[in-house]
């Protein structure tokens, strides 16, 4: 189908007042020919209305609106089949420039004909349709109370579940547990778990499939249509007694945790009833009674001491927010049993959230429970078997000392997840022992090796991803995602970690991650069936196609990819699984050859807008800097430094793109050959605590800059003029100033002697 | 005013109670009986004390070093009762109040103090049954029983003992209408003397027990600002004549009126009793003795005046603790058996000499009888009843004098929770090392 844009320019918000609008309409229809351009009186909902009577009566295929910013409309505002672009004369133009200036006018134009450009060169959309339909039953991985409920709840909503639990029984760490602590108003009295109604309504529910005792030895695919085998927990390697293999939409990897070892300072392992607080659970659990573990004696005293090994920098550095809890509750154990019995609790910081307060209160009041803040210096034993406990700094002294029966040492919790790239790093690095190039390689993949021979056989899911067999972790062990804005996202489309793998939580959050995660699970196989994108570019229907003929092997698109999409042939070509893919475009951006490309976002639809801008002559002084901004939080900044009004160079041309990490350095290139003076890339923060919302996007694009410097040398240019800027939206009141001193410094640097080649 | 220091954030929330010495640690064996007891005591659950440390900082009589009551609401969620009983700090409390208003979690460190000084009594006073019995509300019919049967006996063995020792009551026309017919003066005056004694006795035992488990229990000796015991008298008597401590108090600022009310009225009815029991001796009582004292007799107006300054102050007091129900104290029965004899006493007196002034018998004779036993009840509980204060704050406020407080640092040690872990150390060496270090002069003390 032949193309026919439409082109729109609005004249309300100060525009016409502004700019010149005939000299606009001008651009369309003398400079790019188009037929159909008109000025419209608003960006409300009736003068969209008459766009769309526009389009239809005009058949056009692709719409531009020079207007408002494109964060005020909804997709929904246009039919689907016709691409519509829109620039924001408002927000980047007539809001941050002066009205009726020379560069504003020029900046207008600009823009203009760089989105007509961008129009003309996009392509239809077509959704990714699999060949094999879509599966959408959902596979849990753990039995504990969020598995269990994920199960339950996916079943609910009409979907086949396949449960995987590794030990004999359903019900995780809280079918060990004698009573839960209270987790409804007023807060204060003990409660039942409620895991075992839980099991019992899941082993009745017919939609649910339990396997126990067994893990998966194998997970091939992607999202649809991930094939999963099952094979006995107890026995074999990876590959043998294959028991089960079926096939699911996404998966939610619900593994839980295990105990922290407590810190060598403490006596755990060395003195006698020395035990953890899962110890003293399962025996009060198992014989109700609290007896020391060395000579079986009723327990009358016990010592809790907080933190064993929790909220150290040098051991395990985080807390994990149910330990106080657990102890008070041990605490309350000990006192319902004996009305004489004493438990002392030594903590740095009590820490009961939320109405959880209400409980500690209550324990409080006890008469036999005591608290203080203090340090534990000692635990040993006396001749008559008790414990003495020495404490420092504490409130009723500042050197105390207590004699009790058994010493509790609340142990936090450890996520139980494997750490997929490191797994493969290993591996790797096996190879590389022998089949290296040299003696230093070997030596460097023997060092690797070593350092990492500790993942071996911590394989949960076991993952047929080039990445690596299993989610990626972040800190401390924990799934790499953003815990707090996006839960139960990974770095593995369709696979949704949940409960206290993901971080560590009591009963309550168990339940409630388990069916967070069943809701995203399931979005995930409908957004997958209509083959469109999941988190965080929802709905988008594109999808990379990768020209292979062209293709080097060079592995860079495989190994960048956030979301391991690609999985590798013998020879390392890749092979794209798209139901993976997030859209993000980084291995756009990664490809040397440019091979990887979407429809409606390509390396050539990016270099033909840098290269639609007019760029004057030197003597003009009137530079250009291209600018390219991720979308996810620099370019809405942009939104909010015109609501503020805020001024800024006029000569800064801005391009979002999906991701900074989707920035391929041709564009660089391009911008430079067509006479731009410098080139500012802005995106999101990365490290640690990385705020990009395709979790690597920042950090490869600033990983590029070698090949930057390696092209302005080859151009012979300063290394100054390309910039990198990390932003969050919060920030944006800096973005005038980063745009304004980088113009000063182009100023400095002098203009770009490309210009007019 | 004390003057407070400027507390920044910086220093503010660290624990300071120093409470070993020679850095070795202390041994804590809580007390669940005495965390059950304070817990009664308190209508706060004073447990959940989250040491803040407001109650120091707003207590006008806390001094710096080692300000009290947030270190005693530590020790007493501990149920640390041997190292309460022997602060002094406890004492030197006045109950005004303040802390509990204040108190962010409203654990009432007021009524917590009370409490820790009402297990004091009970430990120090001799024989300590009768202070168990003063503080419990099911013993209040021992407690009523014993000077009633004291009077009764003495009712019935007056005659015959007159007879043996020859005693005639003195005779005369001036003596019109005497209750003396019912309880002759020799007998009265003996009689209430004897208890007098015993009960100061009784209560000065305690605060020598009191003061030796101070001395052991908290040491402390600061020469810049101690005192000599003469001194430290002094300067404590000047204390409480002019009640210097209850006019720090902000909360119920009408404790200092009532307190003095009573007080001064029972010195008053105190000082005309002198004066009657000298009669035989007193060379300003000349001829017959008339008795009773004529209405506009001073004696009698300045008996009159002091029954009214004890009336007025005890309703003022009443009137406090009704009223500071929601904010401040309560009132508990300690206490309220305290006021309610005070009151008593006063009401039977008057009602006494009103029905004398009418001469209605036999009712007189009734009234005085319940007269009597209520002010042989007060004296003979003086060192059990809360009236104990007299004697165990008075002690712990010439202790505090006498030994200056620690300005540096204090070296505490619990003489009786003074186990170590290696256990070799008994407590009286311990307590003998403690003396040592602290001061030669403390020894001396009592």
């Amino acid at each position: 189908m032949e193309d026919k844009i439409g082109i729109f320019i609005c004249k309300a918000y100060g525009i016409s007042e502004a700019l010149d609008i005939d000299a606009l309409c001008k651009v369309a229809t003398d400079e790019y020919k188009v037929s159909f351009c008109k000025t419209i009186d608003s960006c409300e909902k009736p003068v969209l209305d008459s766009i769309n009577e526009d389009i239809a009566r005009e058949e056009l295929n692709k719409v531009l609106i020079a207007g408002i910013s494109p964060r005020c409309y909804t997709d929904d505002m246009f039919p689907q089949d016709v691409m519509v672009e829109k620039v924001a004369l408002r927000e980047h133009v007539v809001w941050c420039q002066p009205a009726n200036d020379e560069d504003t006018q020029m900046l207008a134009e600009d823009y203009l004909r760089m989105y007509i450009t961008k129009l003309q060169k996009m392509e239809p959309v077509e959704p990714f349709k699999s060949e094999e339909a879509i599966d959408k039953s959902i596979l849990v991985v753990g039995g504990g109370i969020t598995g269990l409920t994920a199960a339950l709840e996916a079943s609910k909503a009409g979907y086949k579940v396949h449960l995987v639990e590794k030990t004999n029984q359903l019900g995780g760490w809280l079918a060990k547990q004698h009573k839960s602590i209270p987790t409804k108003p007023p807060y204060r009295d003990l409660e039942d778990t409620g895991v075992d109604e839980l099991i019992e309504e899941v082993k009745g529910n017919t939609q649910i499939k339990i396997y126990t005792s067994a893990v998966t030895s194998k997970i091939t695919g992607a999202p649809g249509l991930f094939d999963v085998s099952i094979k006995s927990a107890k026995n074999g390697k990876p590959d043998s007694d294959v028991l089960h293999t079926f096939r699911v939409g996404s998966i939610v990897q619900a593994s839980g945790w295990k105990p922290v070892e407590p810190r060598d300072t403490l006596p755990y392992g060395k003195v006698e009833d020395v035990i953890r607080n899962v110890e003293l659970e399962e025996m009060v659990k198992n014989q109700d009674r609290i007896t020391r573990p060395s000579d079986g004696k009723e327990v009358k005293s016990i010592a809790f001491i907080q933190c064993g090994g929790s909220r150290d920098k040098e051991h395990h550095s985080y807390c994990s927010s149910i330990c106080c809890l657990t102890s008070l509750k041990q605490a309350s154990y000990l006192r319902e049993r004996d009305d004489d019995a004493k438990a002392y609790i030594f903590y740095e910081f009590m820490r009961t959230p939320g109405l959880y307060e209400d409980f500690y209160r209550k324990t409080q009041e006890d008469p036999g429970i005591f608290f203080t803040r203090g340090e534990v210096a000692d635990v040993s034993r006396d001749d008559d078997g008790k414990l003495t406990v020495t404490a420092k700094n504490t409130m009723p002294g500042e050197q105390i000392q207590v004699k009790v029966d058994l010493v509790v040492l609340a142990a936090g919790m450890t996520p139980n997840s494997a750490d997929g790239e490191a797994i493969r790093a290993l591996e790797d690095a096996r190879v590389a022992v022998t089949e290296g190039e040299s003696d230093i390689q070997r030596d460097r993949a023997a060092e690797t090796v070593e350092r990492l021979k500790h993942h071996q056989g911590t394989e949960i899911l076991n993952l047929e991803y080039r990445q690596g067999p299993d989610l990626n972790v972040l800190q401390n062990g924990f799934p790499d995602s953003h815990f707090i804005c996006f839960p139960y996202e990974s770095r593995r489309t369709g696979i949704y970690p949940a409960g206290s793998v993901r971080q560590p939580m009591d009963g309550i959050g168990g339940r409630e991650d388990g069916t967070g995660a069943a809701l995203k699970a399931i979005q995930c196989i409908e957004m997958t069936s209509r083959g469109e994108a999941v988190h965080p570019r929802a709905g988008d229907k594109s999808y990379p196609d990768f020209f292979l003929q062209n293709c080097t092997q060079c592995k860079r698109c495989t190994e960048e990819c956030p979301f391991g999409v690609l999985n590798e042939d013998p020879k390392g070509t890749p092979e794209p699984w798209p139901t993976r893919c997030r859209r993000c475009g980084v291995c756009m951006g990664a490809c040397p050859e440019r091979i990887v490309n979407f429809k409606d976002y390509s390396v050539n639809i990016i270099a033909s807008m840098i290269k639609a801008v007019e760029v004057p002559d030197e003597d003009e002084e009137k530079p250009r800097i291209l600018a390219l901004l991720c979308e996810n939080d620099a370019f809405p900044a942009l939104d909010l430094v015109g609501q503020h009004r805020m001024k800024y160079s006029p000569f800064i041309r801005i391009i979002p793109v999906r991701c900074l990490g989707s920035m391929n350095v041709a564009w660089v290139k391009d911008a430079i050959s067509e006479g731009f003076d410098g080139v500012i890339l802005i995106g999101c923060k990365y490290g640690d605590d990385y705020q990009c919302h395709f979790i690597k996007g920042s950090e490869l694009a600033d990983s590029r800059g070698e090949n930057i410097r390696e092209k302005l040398e080859q151009m012979q240019m300063e290394n100054e003029r390309v910039e990198l800027h990390q932003l969050q939206i919060s920030e944006y009141h800096k973005l005038p100033e980063i745009f304004n001193n980088f113009a000063e410094l182009i100023e400095d640097i002098g203009m770009n002697p490309f210009k007019g080649m | 005013m004390q003057d407070k220091p400027n507390i920044s954030a910086e220093d503010s929330p660290k624990t300071t109670f120093v409470l070993s010495k020679n850095g070795r640690p202390l041994l804590i064996e809580p007390d669940l009986d005495f965390i059950r007891m304070l817990g009664k005591h308190t209508p706060g659950i004073y447990k959940k004390c989250m040491q803040c440390g407001t109650c120091s900082a707003t207590c006008e009589l806390s001094p710096d070093p080692e300000p009290f009551p947030r270190k005693e609401m530590a020790w007493a969620s501990w149920g640390m009762k041997d190292l309460l009983l022997g602060d002094p700090d406890v004492w030197l409390c006045h109950q005004c109040n303040d802390c509990s208003a204040k108190c962010p979690r409203d654990v009432k460190p007021g009524d917590v103090m009370a409490g820790i000084r009402q297990a004091g009594v009970i430990r120090w006073s001799f024989p300590s049954f009768l202070g168990k019995w003063a503080s419990e509300p099911q013993s209040v019919i021992f407690l009523l029983a014993i000077p009633t049967l004291l009077l009764i006996l003495a009712l019935y063995l007056k005659d015959p003992i007159a007879n043996v020792l020859g005693i005639i009551e003195p005779t005369g026309e001036r003596i019109i209408y005497p209750y003396s017919s019912m309880f002759p003066h020799w007998l009265l005056i003996s009689f209430f003397m004897f208890f007098s004694i015993l009960a100061s006795a009784s209560g000065i035992i305690g605060a020598i027990r009191f003061w030796k488990a101070m001395k052991t229990t908290f040491p402390r000796k600061n020469p810049a600002s101690a005192k000599s015991l003469f001194s430290s008298i002094i300067v404590t008597l000047k204390k409480i004549i002019f009640h210097d401590d209850f006019s720090k108090c902000t909360e119920s600022a009408p404790r200092l009126w009532s307190h003095m009310l009573v007080l001064f009225g029972f010195a008053g009815l105190s000082l005309v009793t002198f004066w009657i029991i000298t009669i035989r001796i007193n060379p300003f009582i000349q001829g017959d003795f008339i008795y009773p004292f004529s209405f506009w007799s001073p004696w009698k107006i300045l008996a009159n005046l002091g029954g009214a300054a004890v009336l007025a102050g005890i309703l003022l007091m009443i009137m406090d603790r009704y009223k500071g129900k929601e904010s401040a104290h309560t009132g508990k029965y300690f206490d309220w058996l305290l006021l309610g004899t005070i009151l008593i006493v006063v009401i039977t007196g008057y009602i006494t000499e009103v029905l004398h002034y009418v001469r209605l018998d036999p009712h007189r004779h009734l009234a005085y009888f319940t007269h009597l036993v209520f002010v042989l009840g007060l004296i003979l509980y003086l060192p059990y009843s809360k009236l104990a204060h007299i004697f165990y704050r008075t002690t712990a406020l010439i202790y505090d004098e006498y030994t200056g407080r620690n300005v540096e640092i204090s070296t505490v040690v619990n003489a009786n929770l003074t186990v170590n872990s290696d256990g070799e150390d008994s407590p009286r060496q311990e307590e003998e090392t403690a003396s040592e270090q602290g001061n030669a002069t403390t020894q001396n003390g009592s």
